[in-house]
């Protein structure tokens, strides 16, 4: 048996974050797949260290640039179990607001790229079309359209009023119209369900035990949610579903998503009707925290995300251990390529939605001539490993 | 009483207080932390959410937090093991619960925590080749940046 090492990575200029998967194929079939990490680590842990608490929001709103507010809230209310700090109704309802918005255009970012992968290059040009105005929501709420830098210890740092409050309604109205009908493209096209039905299985019992998180988690038929399960912000009062797909596959991540979508615009009017009256931050700014520590769980958009903060008195932490959802998913989830073909690879990689840059450039070993060429993730996608 | 608290309460481990709520905090030697994690592994929907090393350069130990967290019953379980900071080893749990990989191999590569029976710990897993060919741990507290 000749086996093939295919690099897929490290290197994707639309996607944030390299990393490498070696791939090594017999004919079109994958035997095995290792994750090839390192490229990019940033040291914001060991920074955080030096930071005081209040500096290190910014910092830990950095770490994703489309998650960028579930990482402030981790961060925060973990500082704030802490320290005891009392944060206002609304301001938690503002949080879970905009962690919300944050989540519909995540999933309709993931969608989009999906679509480009598998070849439907319309299809993603229409849902990045429609996700521009909820980006423009996040801005109107925020006053940045990526990174928010919304909050701040014990509150958030602007408020909502009934000018922007009928302009979200408005917007979303014609999202989950848009979101409805994408659900029932990636459901019923002949093309999109050949390329993702039964691609990338995990049973349920597996993705317990390699620890996959969120949608794809939920996607195997697990019913687990951050949101649900362990309550923080204004969750523990807003009714929603917890989605939860049996199939396992790609598609069911997929449509995981779209669900969860739809039900983030059911909160998203929740909130705006129900949002408390009160003041959104503590007057004065938080300098000293306690000696204590907190372990900090949020479902961001791709799954739980976890933060270990530890205090030993003062301005600063002693230590901020972060470990985001594509740290489980995309190292440990390499159970899912098991007897795919090189062509689903792209697929299953976008499917638990990485938080990475790396399947743009491929290069292509044959191991008897030794030669080697480069191939682009969308060729690789369409199988079209001899180049033609 | 969950089934999962009624084990580790059976098993004499000491518990510690947690101010959150749907926490669980326990203390665990390294000698036992292979028997805690098996008879956990046992139960239904348990995965691990992370394993979080903390270096107490003044004390002289290193801390390592693994939070485990229970899908059914909906609490987190911490089981903390204390090494000395020289000779920090722990049994690996990779075996047992095989999503401990990645959290091992990064506890591994940037404090120095050897999880033996691991035979895929490698330095350069997060870290650069010139941090790691000198056999320096950035995440312990005598690393200065």
């Amino acid at each position: 048996m000749s086996l093939i090492e295919i690099p897929v990575g490290p290197q994707h200029p639309a996607l944030h974050e390299p990393i490498m998967l070696r791939v090594k194929a017999d004919g079109e079939r994958v035997v095995d797949v290792q994750v090839v990490t390192g490229y990019n680590h940033r040291g914001a842990e060991k920074l955080g260290e030096r930071n005081t608490w209040s500096k290190n929001v910014f910092l830990y709103s950095r770490v994703c640039g489309i998650c960028n507010t579930v990482h402030a809230q981790t961060y925060t209310q973990g500082v704030e179990a802490i320290g005891n700090v009392e944060v206002p109704p609304r301001a938690q309802y503002l949080r879970t607001l905009i962690m919300e918005l944050e989540r519909i255009h995540s999933h309709m970012l993931i969608s989009a790229v999906m679509a480009e992968i598998v070849g439907f290059d319309s299809l993603f040009m229409l849902i990045m079309r429609d996700r521009e105005p909820v980006m423009m929501l996040k801005e109107l709420v925020t006053g940045n359209r990526v990174l928010s830098d919304y909050y701040t210890l014990g509150g958030v740092r602007r408020d909502v009023d009934e000018v922007k409050k009928d302009k979200i309604l408005k917007v979303l109205e014609s999202v989950e119209g848009r979101m409805k009908y994408y659900k029932k493209v990636f459901e019923e096209d002949f093309t999109l369900s050949r390329r993702l039905g039964g691609v990338g299985v995990v049973r349920h019992d597996e993705a317990v035990r390699y620890s996959l998180v969120g949608p794809t988690l939920r996607g195997s038929g697990v019913k687990s949610d951050v949101r649900a399960d362990d309550p923080y912000a204004a969750y523990g009062e807003i009714p929603f579903n917890v989605i939860t797909y049996d199939g396992g596959d790609s598609l069911s991540r997929m449509l995981v998503r779209f669900d969860e979508t739809l039900e983030s615009i059911e909160m998203v009017r929740y909130i705006l009707n129900h949002l408390p009256q009160g003041p959104i931050a503590p007057k004065t700014p938080i300098r000293i925290i306690p000696a204590g520590e907190a372990f900090s769980r949020v479902e961001a958009p791709r799954g739980e995300l976890f933060y270990h903060i530890v205090s030993k008195g003062g301005d600063k932490p002693y230590r901020v251990k972060v470990r985001t959802p594509s740290f489980h998913n995309i190292i440990n989830g390499v159970i899912a390529y098991r007897e795919a073909n090189i062509a689903d690879v792209p697929v299953i990689l976008a499917s638990v939605d990485p938080c990475i840059s790396c399947t743009e450039r491929v290069l292509v070993i044959d191991e008897r001539s030794g030669k080697a060429r480069s191939l682009r993730l969308k060729d690789l996608s369409r199988g079209l490993l001899d180049g033609s | 009483m969950s089934s999962v608290l009624d084990f580790l309460k059976s098993s004499g481990l000491n518990q510690l207080g947690s101010k959150q709520p749907r926490r669980y905090v326990f203390e665990v030697s390294a000698e036992r932390l292979r028997e805690v994690v098996g008879g956990l592994a046992k139960f239904k929907n348990i995965y691990v959410s992370s394993i979080s090393g903390v270096d107490y350069v003044s004390e002289g130990f290193i801390e390592i937090n693994y939070c485990l967290w229970v899908v059914d019953e909906r609490f987190m379980v911490i089981t903390k093991v204390r090494v000395p900071r020289d000779s920090p080893k722990v049994p690996t749990i990779y075996d047992l619960i095989p999503g401990a990989l990645n959290s091992e191999l990064e506890a591994y590569d940037l404090l120095g925590v050897v999880f033996e029976g691991n035979e895929k710990l490698r330095r350069g897993f997060l870290t650069p080749s010139e941090v790691a060919s000198q056999g320096l741990f950035p995440l312990r507290k005598d690393f200065k940046v």
